[in-house]
């Protein structure tokens, strides 16, 4: 990784080089009055910030708000204890229904096409041709992108008026429909504009993946005398599985999640056609100040996004039988 | 031999065809978002959004700039971004360098700790971070848009330690032996070792401090504190129509972004073998 020039050790300046014998000074490190904090104190002093951190803006946080779910808070008041009265509630309510259900088809609708499309892209820049590193290029830079600025450009691009695609499709005598205004299109749209973000990111894992295949696998199928279509069953797409695994993980992780574009592009509408659980906990957190209902909320999704994380790697875990590592 | 070579003459330029298509819709609403902020409104309604702006015109960022405070955004949106690369870089690096290279008790056990946090999902833990940041005194300034990510990058602490651990005892000892101490050792041996696996992780800290929305959105309410990913939703909910304005405050956001894609290019696409790892 380094280049040669870096790995030499230089001595560090203002200190001059002792030779030491080889003794067992009396005062070495375990002698002192706290012989253990002597020793082991530096150590704890570099992992103080980040336990810290952490701590504070991790471990604590996740621990609170499982607490928090079983109170009822509007932030102003002293909070009290109710069972689980929040969970009851949210069980019972539409919103929450329709939120999940509203979260599991955006989940689908980006992962799919996301999954498919950066394996499709890295199958075609899988060998060297003039422009391939070009192409990567383009396709990564949309990853970087603010979701809250793209979002903005994208609902313009969408907009029935004056933007872009309804003007092209008006060019070959088409009207096209209100996007973002429409209870069956909008969800749709957002998830279009997740997918554009993130294929290039996710054809980069492909292409990696697909690099770690050996040549020799293909030469000897060719042999036997397969098609391509065979070669791509029997070795890319088995071979490929862990990175299956892992783009699959990491884009439903991310899409559970999802705030920022459906905030700008769709702000939860038309009606609740876009409202997705993260906003549904937004709301109800910062907007409604139920504290409480919000917490049990983010507790339910923290649990959705747990148990899809493991239940995949435990499926994966089986039908992974090559190993090449 | 013919058919073979058509056969191959099709299926390259069948494949130049999509990744063509594909490069298209990748840059197209950059550059659509570029034109449109450099158009005046009437523009906007009129002609085409590919035509040309006619007259061109710096206007709509001036107007931001001036009277939107956009400028005072930006330089917002610079700071925390800065501060949360730079902070989390150090942080994770000291970190990294205990668990990696150092010996102490309870060293398996708070390992342990840190890659269970790795599962925590970023918006679970937002209410209570709201609560005790609130508590802290500190919402609505920018400490409360740094302060709480700038040390607690458990992702990064365990990138870094992998990274670490590759970095053979033997030049660890020989630092030491010249005299320097832990401190030099992970500043004079094992950083610039690190260097490429240190850049990927700032720009990539960066880029989260740059786009992060939802927290900046609760943490935040005035002009003072606000970054650019709140001061667009914000315009955007009282000056909807205003595309052009709204294309222009997208492009102050994308393009620094654009601009340190191209610097470091090497480096971020080096990123997805970093996170990859198993």
């Amino acid at each position: 990784m380094a280049s040669p020039s870096t790995l030499e050790v230089t001595g560090v300046p203002g200190r001059s080089v002792r030779a030491r014998p080889f003794t067992v000074s009396p005062s070495a490190p375990s002698a002192g009055r706290w012989p253990r904090l002597r020793r082991y104190g530096v150590a704890y002093l570099y992992l103080l910030p980040s336990l810290v951190g952490a701590g504070l803006f991790i471990l604590v946080p996740v621990i609170a708000v499982v607490v928090l779910g079983f109170f009822s808070w509007n932030l102003i008041g002293s909070p009290h204890y109710v069972g689980l009265a929040n969970y009851h509630a949210i069980f019972g309510s539409a919103l929450f229904w329709s939120s999940l259900q509203t979260t599991a088809i955006y989940v689908v609708l980006t992962v799919v096409p996301l999954v498919v499309l950066s394996l499709g892209m890295a199958m075609l820049l899988r060998n060297k041709f003039m422009g391939a590193g070009v192409f990567r290029t383009i396709a990564v830079l949309p990853w970087l992108a603010t979701p809250v600025a793209i979002g903005v450009i994208w609902e313009w691009i969408f907009n029935p008026q004056n933007g872009v695609i309804n003007n092209v499709l008006s060019f070959f005598g088409i009207t096209g429909p209100a996007w973002l205004s429409s209870f069956t299109l909008a969800l749709p749209t957002v998830a279009f504009v997740t997918v554009w973000q993130f294929l290039g990111y996710n054809m980069l894992f492909f292409l990696a993946g697909l690099q770690g295949i050996p040549n020799s696998l293909y030469e000897a199928c060719e042999l036997d005398g397969a098609n391509a279509v065979q070669r791509f069953y029997r070795i890319t797409l088995p071979l490929l599985s862990p990175t299956m695994l892992f783009v699959t993980v990491i884009d439903m992780i991310s899409s559970f999640q999802v705030f920022d574009t459906v905030y700008v592009m769709t702000n939860g509408g038309p009606g609740y056609s876009t409202q997705v659980m993260n906003f549904t906990i937004y709301q109800h957190a910062f907007q409604f100040l139920q504290i409480g209902y919000a917490s049990a909320l983010s507790v339910i999704l923290f649990v959705i996004i747990l148990v899809i994380t493991v239940l995949q790697f435990l499926y994966f875990r089986k039908r992974l039988t090559y190993d090449l590592s | 031999m013919r058919p073979h070579a058509y056969r191959i003459l099709l299926s390259s330029s069948g494949r130049y065809l999509v990744l063509l298509v594909a490069s298209v819709l990748f840059v197209v609403p950059y550059l659509l978002a570029l034109l449109a902020s450099l158009k005046p409104l009437n523009q906007m309604f009129s002609g085409s959004p590919f035509s040309l702006p006619h007259p061109l015109t710096w206007h709509n960022f001036v107007e931001l700039i001036n009277q939107y405070d956009f400028g005072h955004f930006l330089l917002n949106t610079a700071v925390v971004a800065i501060c949360i690369a730079v902070g989390q870089v150090f942080f994770c690096a000291l970190a990294a360098y205990a668990f990696a290279k150092m010996d102490f008790p309870g060293k398996n056990a708070l390992f342990a700790v840190f890659i269970a946090m790795l599962l925590v999902p970023g918006t679970v833990t937002i209410i209570p971070m709201f609560i005790i940041v609130k508590n802290l005194g500190l919402l609505d300034s920018l400490p409360a848009l740094i302060i709480p990510y700038v040390a607690s990058s458990v992702f990064g602490v365990f990138l870094m330690r992998q990274f670490f651990l590759r970095i053979p005892e033997d030049l660890v000892s020989a630092a030491k032996v010249d005299g320097a101490n832990s401190f030099q050792v992970l500043t004079k041996v094992m950083m610039p070792l690190s260097r490429p696996v240190l850049i990927t992780f700032g720009i990539m800290s960066f880029v989260y401090g740059w786009n992060n929305f939802l927290w900046p959105l609760i943490a935040t309410n005035g002009n003072g504190a606000r970054v650019l990913t709140v001061g667009i939703a914000t315009f955007q909910s009282s000056f909807g129509t205003d595309w052009n304005l709204m294309m222009a405050g997208g492009v102050l956001s994308l393009l620094p972004l654009v601009l340190l894609f191209l610097v470091f290019q090497r480096y971020i696409v080096s990123s997805i073998q970093l996170t990859s790892f198993r």
